[in-house]
């Protein structure tokens, strides 16, 4: 009989990027050598994900802060996040406009046209959204460019927020509103400085989480977590995937960055699958 | 105007491929004018320092960008192919012989161009810090210096050193340089082309042959470790064997016999081909600077810096400039042995 402990547990993720099998096929490697083995099986988009983990098909999601909310609200918040990228704990939406045209903050969106990614993209469509709620700012009070590229992969690919961020350089939009990693990417080498400037920064926020359910026993999701948090940026091997991954630690989520995404969920009426 | 665009598509195809892979920009998008395309490839090429991203090639009218970074290159080498592992010295460029194949063209008519005591010492004390595990001293003829012992013995000092030589000037005064080296720390490297005379003297001059072979036989009765390194023409370098047994009978062992392919530098009128972009580089210094690979030490092509010092700055020069062109061609080098 084999022991427990070896049998690989299996890992869903969405195949948002050609890098996901790279990225998987490393963390099953490194795995292999832990006593907590794991495999992992690609989906095509979020709400298959979710439906999977729910069916206890996989036992563990890699999943989008979407699709933990979603695990959350179907599961009755039985469901646990397990762990996060050290990214994904401090993650915001930030509001961008052509560099010199004046905005200075969410309520100069008033009244313009602002262009949102995907409409399943939690940090460059939902909490925007809501934030501009919060704000006073109603949908009717703007002119919303909605740009819904890769529905169901939660705004994983990006790219609607770089067609946001065109839509702003062409002067078909006024500002837009994109996930702090995509301004990161888009900045770097401070290129844009010039061209496109930021004018509102969101509070952090969480983003993407290992999401289990109860059956996952947890002794086991443990002692996996402790080999999770053992991956170290300094070892070679482990940092090519991390690198890949966009993060360079494991870290504990902060469940409590999930408040402003629920919130919205339920103010929004957003759908229970996408 | 700079188009920022770009980067957004650059982005955009970056994330629809694997690491490793790359895409091809036109950075040109529908200008023609030459200072709009720089600015959009300086752009680009800021963006990929910054991203992580690798900017293989730029080209008038396009960019290729690697998702992510490239392979380390240095890495990817055998720990002794690494630049800079080895340091070569010119000690100097005269030599009382004149081969027709001499890859710098030496003769007894060449300028001196003597590195000179001063900068071989300095050189010697930085070459361990700055990684360097083996000396190689090489001409011109090094005997034909009145001080070659006293740089020879400012690089035992310090490391391994490996002295070039036709082994023809072990007589008098030289003779008596010769016996005051390292025998601990030294190896003599002598110049030998075949087993009879013919060849060797056909292409190094009458009875050149018989004094190298006399040379080489003093030397090992001195209690010198001695290498043996021929230049033989490309074809002729698969059919060494009765070479190699003659050398046997010199009491030159196997590890210590060296064939190596003419090159086409210098003096000689054909031979390997040799360029930055083939050619993994030797760090090699000359009175005027330092260069890419002993055996191109005069190849205008392939001159690195004016500036020797530190040598740890010269070392690090020419690592980069190596993994560039190996970005930009990616192909495999030749590896030409030299010692
Ligand atoms: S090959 Fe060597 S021995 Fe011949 S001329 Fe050049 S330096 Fe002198």
């Amino acid at each position: 009989m084999i022991p427990a402990s070896t049998v690989p547990r299996l890992i869903g993720s969405v195949a948002y990027s050609p890098n996901v099998v790279t990225v998987w096929e490393g963390m099953r490697a490194y795995f292999t050598g832990t006593d907590t083995p794991i495999d992992f099986v690609l989906f095509s988009n979020y709400g298959r994900l979710v439906d999977a983990l729910i069916g206890g098909t996989v036992d563990l999601a890699w999943n989008t802060n979407l699709a933990y909310v979603r695990t959350l609200l179907q599961t009755k918040g039985a469901c646990r996040a397990l762990a996060s990228r050290d990214t994904d704990v401090v993650f915001q939406s930030v509001f961008v406009s052509r560099a010199g045209t004046g905005f200075d903050g969410l309520e100069a969106v008033r009244g313009r046209r602002l262009a949102l990614g995907s409409r399943d993209s939690a940090q460059a469509a939902i909490l925007p959204l809501q934030y501009l709620h919060e704000a006073g700012i109603g949908d009717d009070d703007v002119t919303l460019m909605r740009i819904d590229s890769d529905v169901g992969k939660h705004g994983d690919t990006g790219r609607s927020e770089l067609d946001a961020l065109r839509a702003v350089l062409d002067d078909r939009a006024d500002a837009a509103a994109i996930g702090v990693n995509t301004w990161q990417a888009i900045t770097r080498g401070e290129i844009m400085t010039g061209a496109i400037e930021s004018f509102w920064m969101s509070p952090e926020y969480s983003h993407c989480t290992f999401t289990a359910l109860p059956a996952l026993s947890t002794e086991w999701a443990e002692a996996w977590l402790a080999d999770l948090f053992a991956m170290d940026w300094e070892n070679p091997d482990h940092r090519a995937i991390l690198e890949l991954e966009g993060l360079r630690r494991w870290v504990p989520p902060n469940l409590d960055g999930y408040g402003s995404l629920i919130a919205a969920v339920a103010e929004q009426g957003i759908p229970d699958r996408w | 105007m700079v188009n920022h665009g770009l980067v957004l598509d650059l982005i955009d195809r970056l994330g629809r491929i694997p690491a490793g892979s790359t895409v091809t920009l036109d950075v040109m998008s529908g200008t023609a004018d030459a200072g709009e395309i720089a600015d959009n490839i300086d752009m680009i090429a800021t963006w990929c320092r910054a991203s992580g991203n690798a900017l293989v090639e730029s080209r008038h009218d396009a960019v290729v960008v690697r998702h992510g970074r490239s392979p380390d290159t240095l890495a990817g080498l055998h720990p002794d192919q690494v630049p800079g592992t080895r340091l070569w010295m010119y000690t100097n460029f005269d030599c009382n012989l004149h081969c027709d194949y001499c890859c710098v063209s030496s003769s007894p008519q060449a300028d001196r161009r003597a590195l000179g005591a001063d900068r071989v010492a300095r050189l010697a004390e930085e070459a361990e810090p700055a990684g360097v595990r083996q000396l190689i001293l090489t001409g011109g003829e090094p005997f034909l210096l009145p001080d070659i012992d006293e740089l020879v013995a400012s690089c035992t000092a310090h490391l391994p050193t490996t002295l070039l030589t036709n082994g023809m000037l072990f007589r008098g005064a030289r003779l008596e340089r010769l016996r005051r080296m390292d025998r601990e720390r030294l190896t003599l490297q002598i110049s030998l082309d075949s087993a009879t005379p013919e060849q060797h003297d056909a292409h190094r001059g009458p009875h050149s042959w018989e004094r190298a072979v006399a040379g080489i036989g003093l030397a090992l009765d001195e209690g010198f470790d001695v290498k043996v390194a021929a230049t033989l023409p490309a074809e002729q370098t698969h059919e060494v064997a009765p070479f190699k047994a003659f050398l046997g009978t010199l009491g030159i062992r196997p590890e210590n016999q060296v064939i190596r392919a003419v090159a086409h530098q210098g003096a000689a009128h054909d031979g390997i081909e040799l360029t930055v972009e083939s050619l993994i580089p030797e760090v090699t210094i000359t009175a005027d600077g330092v260069w890419w690979h002993p055996v191109s030490a005069t190849d205008a092509s392939q001159f690195v810096r004016r500036e020797i010092f530190p040598l740890a700055d010269a070392i690090a020069d020419v690592r980069r400039r190596f993994v560039r062109h190996r970005e930009a061609a990616d192909r495999a080098a030749d590896w030409f042995p030299c010692s």
